[in-house]
């Protein structure tokens, strides 16, 4: 009974030690820059969701395509039309830290994430640099890649209200709360 | 022992739930419902649908003759066009203001809707209202011998909607309509400066680009003598930038009051004419 017991707490200490490695959003901020000659924009959405498991290195975000807004509402369902929002919601991502990243210490530190990215019904694997930061209040993190549209079959039709750039920047920002036991 | 392998079960199940990927929900699944209609206007009447905020549509509606006219006038081609020419702006994604002006009677109208409920896709809110206000004034030299005052027309109508699906919306708008001067043809015509009418339009999508809409007004009450009843019968194209509006219907005009106060031909009969507008929206902001 009383190994039953200490068992317990061993494996109650192991788990809450593992979920205090995990951090988790709701409100992280993603944003693209559409840059055409004459005509540049942005969309931005603070409904990012990610997931960051410090103690086996999974990253996982994704957010709801019908959250992006670019400041106007024709070019939104134009957007919308486009990336096919109905059939495909989230654009995610799910892969691995494949750099070294120090829990330990608050300053800013360079990383790499490798995994897979799934937007319009298509997946990539890709490489994302960022950075990391782990602060009092959660940790932070901060990535930019860019996404070349047709990687992901994504065709803007013809005659549109907006040009589109075949390469369209992304970055992410997000303070990530640590996951309560 | 038996225990031991049961908590260390859990626990695994625990650990390896944080590194599956998260369930993905929607943000907002009970967000506003959007496109009930392709444009504010069908062919003459106003729908739900508004400007977002910032945007900025400026439309050239056109109707010629009656199609009676035969192979003489074209169907009517032939006869002239009645053209109005609308600007209307987004103040907010629920506020909108709008300037026209109408050929016939160098009518000037001002515009303004205003949304009071946005359909929910979980119909929370099951339907969209919108309370629309337009003020109109002829302008043309022949009716320079009224006064400033006599030569107003007026429209309030509640615009209520539903998208029943993807591919189906109906609107249902009583409204009111006044002209502060109205004029007797013959002589022994009826009057009436106050007119009520119930509109209904609907729209059937056929896919995202296109669709296949209609109006009808009918006029409840007393009408102005020898008028009908207002209905067209529309195909719209979306293109992005531009929405073209290719239709059928009865009424010379495209405000809604003077729908009610001088459609002259039953679209039943059947007589109406061909018409068609252009609306293409810019973003300002």
């Amino acid at each position: 009974m009383k190994r039953t017991v200490l068992s317990a707490f061993f494996v109650l200490f192991t788990s809450s030690f593992c979920l205090a490695q995990s951090f988790k959003t709701e409100e992280g901020k993603a944003t693209f820059y559409s840059k055409v000659p004459l005509h540049s924009f942005e969309g931005n959405s603070e409904n990012l969701t990610g997931l960051i498991n410090l103690d086996d290195g999974t990253i996982d975000f994704y957010i709801d395509l019908e959250t992006l807004d670019t400041g106007n509402g024709k070019r939104d369902k134009d957007m919308k039309l486009t990336l096919e929002t109905k059939k495909y919601p989230f654009a995610e991502f799910f892969g691995k830290l494949v750099s070294d990243f120090d829990p330990e210490s608050f300053s800013i530190q360079d990383v790499t994430v490798r995994g897979t990215f799934k937007i319009h019904g298509e997946e990539q694997e890709i490489e994302v640099n960022g950075t990391m930061q782990m602060r009092e209040d959660g940790l932070f993190i901060t990535a930019g890649w860019i996404l070349r549209l047709l990687d992901y079959n994504i065709e803007p039709p013809k005659i549109l209200f907006i040009k589109v750039d075949q390469e369209q920047e992304i970055k992410i920002e997000a303070l990530l709360k640590p996951v309560d036991g | 022992m038996r225990t031991i392998t049961i908590i260390i079960l859990i626990s695994f199940f625990s650990i390896s739930t944080l590194s599956a990927q998260m369930e993905r929900k929607r943000a907002d699944p009970d967000g506003p419902v959007e496109e009930t209609f392709l444009t504010k206007n069908i062919a003459g009447l106003g729908t739900v649908q508004l400007l977002g905020k910032g945007d900025l549509n400026s439309m050239i509606q056109h109707n010629f003759g009656d199609i009676r006219g035969g192979i003489d006038t074209f169907f009517g081609i032939d006869e002239g066009a009645n053209v109005r020419i609308a600007f209307g702006y987004g103040l907010t994604d629920n506020l909108n203001i709008g300037i026209g002006r109408t050929s016939r009677e160098d009518n000037i109208d001002f515009s303004l809707d205003y949304r009071v409920l946005h359909q929910t896709k979980l119909d929370k809110i099951p339907v969209s209202v919108v309370f629309k206000g337009d003020l109109g004034i002829r302008t043309q030299k022949e009716s320079f011998s009224l006064t400033f005052q006599e030569r107003l027309n007026y429209l309030g109508s509640v615009m209520i909607a539903r998208k029943f699906s993807d591919n189906f919306s109906f609107q249902v708008s009583p409204m009111v309509a006044h002209f502060n001067t109205v004029v007797k043809r013959e002589a022994n015509s009826e009057l009436y400066n106050t007119l009520l009418g119930l509109g209904f339009a609907g729209r059937i999508k056929i896919n995202e680009r296109k669709s296949i809409s209609f109006e009808y007004l009918p006029v409840i009450g007393d009408r102005i003598s020898d008028t009908k009843n207002h209905a067209a019968l529309v195909y719209e194209l979306e293109t992005g930038g531009h929405v073209f509006q290719m239709f059928l219907m009865s009424g010379r005009w495209f405000t809604e009051q003077h729908l009610l106060a001088k459609t002259e031909t039953n679209f039943f009969e059947p007589n109406f004419r061909f018409g068609f507008n252009v609306n293409r929206i810019f973003g300002l902001l």
